[in-house]
């Protein structure tokens, strides 16, 4: 179980990170939802302790995670949204730099490496360095390099940036397959649908607090299952309602200019932050 | 154990850039010694000048080679490449990870020191170097490998890194006892730049060259340095906010 209590990060006079409480139970997958700016990625950097919170605490299994808590870092793993390795590298040596780092013995980096390399599909191109690479390969080998350990937690800041249609519903199976396995996953986006797709509940978060927390299906639910977009002279205007026949009744009113759908997370977060994002 | 993955990590970067590294080790003491030691052919102290320069150009050779080991690639690794996050987030203990980048640095900075003992060996000029003189270097090198970790740390960019060796290399290098004795410099300015560890170092190396005992005081400085240092550098890691 993964806890942050009172968790506030400042950078001078600008608070990125505002008091936040949450818990996230083991094996669960969280979703960290927010515009550009919100704080998510503050927040997996304080989790993976590049950051020291100004405020508060976070605690692994009931154990304060900090700089020093080699036991507890070692259940965690991370996917930056930026490519944080080693430019130089070939992909052969940044699986073993990790696997080092964790304490694995070669015997063990050598299988995994093989194994991960292959399922990602970058085996033929282990000798390659880093820099060399397209993004969507770095990507998959920050994914590989992350799973090799074996984490408890898997903390992800937007796994799928920059990524292909295709490639991104690759990933997304590909996280199923590993939360099967009990693994609590933490990940960041900006793609709604990313999220609705993949969390057993979600952290609205805007400008560093915490907005609404529930299953997306909860969240969908509170704000109305159905919609109505109206094309105003001011814009697109959505209404929300509990029941089709509600919904039904104000398109019918609403003249030729609206459309009826399901509501989305899209639609909870937008209401929320009074925002567009995605 | 954390240390030995740094080593291999750094024995990696050696490999793959071996032939970059040599000749970054060599060409500028080269050069010193050339223009200086045979170039300009003069004396010091009744023995030919290049008999007090080859000490020197060592200890300044272990100076660079470790200084720019760590200061340019930390920089990068920190706020380039984002891949000091992947250290931090390991469960590799922090004070290992320092130790590991120190004493790799060194034996980087010991790498071009003894190249230019090498390369000057066939010189035969009679100079001693034992198993101390190399004590001296590799303490040399921890030093420099420890103070470039602090400013890779307090980098903003990671153009700072050359800045770094314009500010404090490059005047260590012609200044601390490399080129001429530190006992020709006004008095107050001779002072401060003879407890400079450059000059320290210089000056045991020097004393066991031409076979005197280099005595405890420059040790016992170097050490200083080394502790006041690694000490920075260790608070830095686990302590700075916003690494």
């Amino acid at each position: 179980m993964l806890e942050l209590k009172n968790l506030t990060k400042k950078f001078g006079d600008f608070t990125a990170v505002d008091h936040l409480d949450l818990t996230i139970g083991t094996g669960e997958f969280f979703g960290l939802l927010g515009p550009n700016g919100a704080g998510k990625t503050t927040i997996i950097s304080m989790l993976s302790t590049v950051l020291l919170p100004t405020e508060g605490e976070i605690f692994i299994d009931g154990q304060r995670l900090d700089r020093k808590a080699s036991v507890q870092k070692r259940k965690l793993s991370v996917i930056t949204q930026e490519y944080s390795m080693r430019q130089d590298m070939t992909m052969d040596e940044v699986m073993e730099y990790q696997g080092r780092l964790y304490f694995l013995p070669r015997r063990v980096i050598r299988q995994k490496s093989e194994e991960l390399l292959e399922f990602a599909g970058l085996k033929e191109f282990r000798k390659r360095t880093v820099r060399h690479l397209s993004g969507g390969m770095k990507r998959k080998l920050m994914i590989c390099r992350a799973l090799m350990i074996e984490p408890e937690i898997l903390l992800l800041d937007e796994p799928t940036a920059g990524m292909d249609a295709l490639s991104r519903r690759q990933m997304w199976n590909l996280l199923r397959q590993v939360n099967v396995n009990h693994m609590t996953i933490i990940l960041t986006t900006h793609y709604i649908e990313e999220a609705q797709a993949l969390c057993d509940r979600v952290a609205l978060i805007n400008r560093g607090k915490l907005q609404k927390l529930d299953t997306p299906a909860a969240l969908i639910e509170e704000l109305g299952a159905f919609a109505v977009d109206v094309t105003t002279q001011e814009g697109l205007v959505s209404r929300y309602f509990k029941s089709r026949e509600e919904a039904i009744r104000y398109l019918e009113g609403a003249g030729l200019e609206a459309t009826f759908r399901g509501t989305t997370l899209e639609d909870v977060f937008v209401d929320c932050a009074g925002r567009k994002i995605g | 154990m954390g240390i030995v993955t740094v080593l291999w990590e750094k024995w990696v970067e050696f490999r793959r850039d071996f032939f970059k590294i040599t000749a970054a080790a060599l060409i500028t003491p080269v050069m010193y010694l050339i223009i200086f030691g045979l170039g300009i052919q003069t004396t010091s102290h009744g023995e030919p000048y290049l008999h007090f320069l080859i000490p020197g150009i060592a200890a300044m050779a272990t100076m660079t080679g470790s200084f720019s080991a760590i200061a340019q690639n930390m920089s990068v690794q920190r706020l380039y490449e984002k891949a000091l996050d992947q250290v931090m987030v390991s469960p590799t203990p922090l004070w290992q990870f320092i130790l590991g980048q120190v004493i790799g640095g060194s034996l980087r900075g010991m790498y071009a020191g003894c190249l230019i003992l090498l390369i000057t060996w066939p010189i035969r000029t009679g100079l001693i170097f034992t198993p101390v003189s190399f004590v001296i270097m590799f303490l040399n090198g921890t030093v420099f490998s420890t103070i470039a970790l602090v400013l890779s740390f307090l980098a903003k960019s990671y153009t700072d890194a050359p800045r770094y060796t314009s500010y404090i290399i490059m005047p260590m290098s012609f200044l601390c006892n490399t080129f001429f004795s530190t006992d020709q410099m006004p008095v107050g300015f001779r002072q401060v730049i003879s407890v400079l560890p450059l000059s320290q170092s210089c000056e045991m190396i020097r004393r066991i060259a031409n076979g005197m005992s280099p005595g405890a005081a420059g040790f016992l400085i170097l050490a200083g340095y080394l502790l006041v240092f690694g000490l920075i550098a260790v608070v830095f890691i686990y302590k700075k906010k916003n690494l």
